[in-house]
């Protein structure tokens, strides 16, 4: 046992960020515990830090997934509304639909951040909500192609921007996934140091 | 009747039961990867111990941290009578199932 061991200080961090301030102790001591004891002596210095990153995305994972299943949600639904039910202006579309996801990640990151009272949880939250939304978002535009690619169809997703448009969204939402989660987690913040005062 | 606990959510909650008063974060975790013979992520166990003591079949209460912990508290939980019934229960609904059955099953298939 190495009671000096520790794991990757930024692993740690995201993991107080993805908790609430109740378990934010309790819970990385029992990562802590289990990384020193158990996981360190058995697996060496590298596997134990992997160990340990991997924990603590499971607990990212879960404070971010439903968001994401909701963003996706909202980005597959305005693409097939724009391949399937073309409207003739798509601007009007396109800005509540930008809004819809601004919205849903902003309060994902706001939540999160006024749980924990960590400003960090909010591009936490933010970048882990567009993350696991790319690769669902992405299937999801696949799907839709499988299944309607005859040529009004084809012309309706030129029309709305284009495939190549629709197939790098997913991915150029990272950066805006950090950016809203910054402001939502901002405001979080501010809101729980207002309760606690 | 009220709603059967899942698989997972049993799991726990006998690993409360087993370990009595020393039912914290850790030693939970390695119960339940003991019984379930397979690597589980903590992050589900603390997920699944935040939605019983919200669903009250379990409490729980801030202990003293140990120098291995940095010092960080440790949680206990503690069973309620709810979630021995809860357990009761779902046992119960098991054995329904199975009535007038063998086990280990042969000859069906």
């Amino acid at each position: 046992m190495s009671i000096d061991a520790t794991p990757p200080g930024w692993a740690e961090a995201l993991l107080r960020a993805s908790l609430t301030p109740g378990d934010s102790d309790s819970v990385s001591g029992d990562l802590l515990e289990q990384y020193r004891e158990s996981v360190r002596p058995a697996r060496g210095r590298r596997r134990a830090d992997l160990w340990y990153v991997t924990q603590v995305l499971g607990f990212v994972w879960r404070s971010a997934r439903l968001w994401a299943a909701l963003f996706a949600v909202a980005f597959l639904a305005r693409t097939a509304l724009d391949w399937l039910v073309p409207p003739a202006d798509f601007h009007a579309r396109a800005n509540v639909s930008t809004l819809l996801g601004a919205g849903i990640v902003l309060l994902a990151a706001f939540r999160a951040a006024s749980r924990s009272g960590s400003f960090a949880a909010g591009p936490v939250i933010g970048l882990a909500t567009a993350a696991i939304a790319a690769p669902i978002e992405l299937a999801g535009a696949m799907t839709l192609l499988a299944g309607w690619h005859d040529p009004i169809t084809m012309a309706a997703i030129r029309s709305s921007g284009g495939l190549a448009e629709v197939l790098t969204l997913p991915l150029l939402m990272l950066l805006p996934g950090i950016v809203l989660g910054s402001i939502g987690g901002i405001l979080g913040a501010a809101v729980n140091r207002l309760r606690s005062a | 009747m009220a709603e059967i606990l899942g698989s997972f959510e049993q799991a726990v909650l006998l690993a409360i039961l087993r370990l009595r008063e020393g039912a914290y974060g850790r030693a939970i975790l390695n119960e339940v990867q003991e019984r379930m013979e397979r690597d589980v992520a903590a992050g589900a166990v603390h997920a699944t111990l935040v939605r019983l003591e919200r669903k009250g079949l379990i409490t729980s209460s801030l202990g003293p941290g140990t120098p291995v912990r940095g010092g960080r508290a440790r949680r206990f939980y503690r069973l309620e009578p709810a979630g021995l019934r809860a357990l009761n229960e779902a046992r119960a609904a098991v054995d329904v199932l199975w009535r007038g059955l063998e086990w280990p099953l042969k000859g069906y298939a």
